[in-house]
């Protein structure tokens, strides 16, 4: 009797498992919640005064964007074109400057107010997730676009008011590949990075 | 009515507009990859029509020096003097007495329940929201969320090209399409329309100092949209440029 209950708890511990693993990746909108949720937590806790917002946000941004996709996206075809070792430093500072630039748009005062609306779906690994900012007696819409990247539901673009982050800066990066490649791309970036690094 | 710079830029726009190839080049959208594309062609580089440019880079310097030399030191003192809830207020008033434009333009669109929802909005602000000061359409969930419209997103949706990309100097990024837009908005706006020369004791600068109040008490609000964008750019005269674009082709779209 005792050997048939051990076969039973191990079946139901192996269902268990087994129900577990086959769980498809958490929902995406929980997911941008739970981002959006821990930067505004970490902004408006006040331990801000110490350190700057992109320090503190870097963490959060890491596990939930896609650099990696975002960086080559923005470069464009080009990108074919960079020796692995371009690819990676190019990764690594556009990062830089986009967690900067998000930080740097915070603000000490008044927390905004955010709304979700019902996730979009583009495609099997495609959702665009549509939020309404309440900020300073204004409405802004900020859309997510988010894909199943490695079995994680990561942010892949940004699309304030209408206007994407990747297109955004694939229109600025194709005039600098044309006119000198990798390097070019990857100087202005370092530029860039030293003006918003000492503007602080 | 004073509107001599209008009929320049009026007179402007048209002619760049006529100047203008028949067939849109429109922003692919960004997701028009084909099935199998690698990742890197995912978004496709917009083609903006800019046959301007180095008159449309000219402009945008002298707007960014205007803007750091004259409105931000303008804006600024605007922000210490008047409080956080005066300047949403107001904020709040002045939207709310374009009423009319964004009416007439649901209209032209044939957007008959935008237009009804508009007016239902500008009748609780005006009542409830003591005027319009107040955002009293806020607690009714059908009116939080009316997108805004206006004639240069009517030209749009009637299938008339953007035209040429535009810097204005004063009014920063346009088109010639959304400069017939402005022109025609003008005509739209109650500020406009004279309305205080009925009052007892009218002064010329009435009208002036209500107009000058809208156009300061949007400065904040406009200059971190446009810091922030020039900010995280590489190119500031590419981005913006292409974010106006996006921006304008999102609103045609809704």
């Amino acid at each position: 009797m005792r050997f048939v209950r051990l076969i039973l708890i191990f079946i139901a511990s192996f269902t268990a498992f087994a129900a577990v693993a086959a769980t498809p990746a958490a929902d995406p909108l929980q997911v941008l919640r739970g981002a959006v949720d821990e930067v505004l937590g970490i902004v408006y806790s006040g331990k801000t005064q110490t350190q700057s917002f992109s320090v503190l946000v870097r963490p959060v941004l890491e596990k939930n964007f896609s650099f990696d996709l975002i960086t080559r996206r923005a470069v464009g075809p080009g990108w074919r074109q960079f020796t692995p070792a371009q690819q990676a430093k190019t990764t690594a500072l556009f990062t830089e400057l986009v967690i900067h630039t998000y930080a740097d748009r915070f603000e000490v005062g008044a927390q905004p107010g955010i709304t979700y609306a019902a996730p979009v779906e583009l495609s099997r690994n495609k959702r665009e997730l549509p939020t309404t900012i309440d900020y300073a007696g204004k409405k802004y819409s900020v859309a997510y676009r988010m894909e199943l990247v490695a079995d994680q539901w990561r942010v892949c673009d940004v699309i304030i008011e209408g206007v994407s982050m990747i297109s955004n800066y694939r229109a600025q990066f194709d005039p600098m590949f044309q006119r000198g490649g990798a390097a070019e791309i990857m100087r202005s970036l370092e530029e860039k990075i030293t003006q918003v690094s000492t503007a602080k | 009515m004073n509107i001599r710079p209008f009929q320049f830029f009026l007179w402007i726009s048209l002619t760049l507009l006529a100047a203008s190839p028949v067939r849109a080049q429109q922003n692919p959208p960004p997701d028009a990859a084909t099935k199998n594309a690698v990742d890197e062609d995912e978004y496709a580089v917009a083609k903006i029509y800019d046959p301007l440019e180095s008159f449309n880079r000219a402009m945008f310097k002298f707007n960014d020096g205007l803007y750091d030399y004259v409105f931000r030191p303008v804006s600024t003192g605007y922000v210490m003097v008047v409080p956080a809830p005066a300047r949403r207020g107001l904020g709040n008033f002045f939207s709310n007495l374009r009423f009319p434009i964004r009416f007439v333009n649901s209209l032209l669109q044939g957007k008959l329940k935008r237009a009804g929802l508009e007016t239902e909005k500008f009748v609780v602000n005006t009542l409830a929201g003591l005027g319009g000061f107040i955002r009293a359409s806020d607690g009714v969930p059908a009116l939080t969320d009316v997108p805004s419209e206006d004639l240069g997103q009517t030209l749009g949706v009637w299938g008339i090209h953007k035209g040429p990309y535009l810097v204005l100097p004063v009014f920063g990024p346009g088109s010639a399409r959304d400069t017939v837009g402005l022109v025609g908005d003008y005509f739209l706006n109650p500020l406009h329309w004279d309305q205080l020369r009925n009052v007892d004791g009218h002064r010329w600068w009435w009208d002036t100092a209500l107009q000058a109040t809208d156009s300061i008490n949007s400065l904040p609000g406009l200059l971190k949209l446009y810091d922030d964008e020039k900010k995280a750019a590489l190119d500031p005269y590419v981005s913006v440029r292409s974010a106006y674009i996006q921006y304008r082709d999102a609103a045609v779209q809704q």
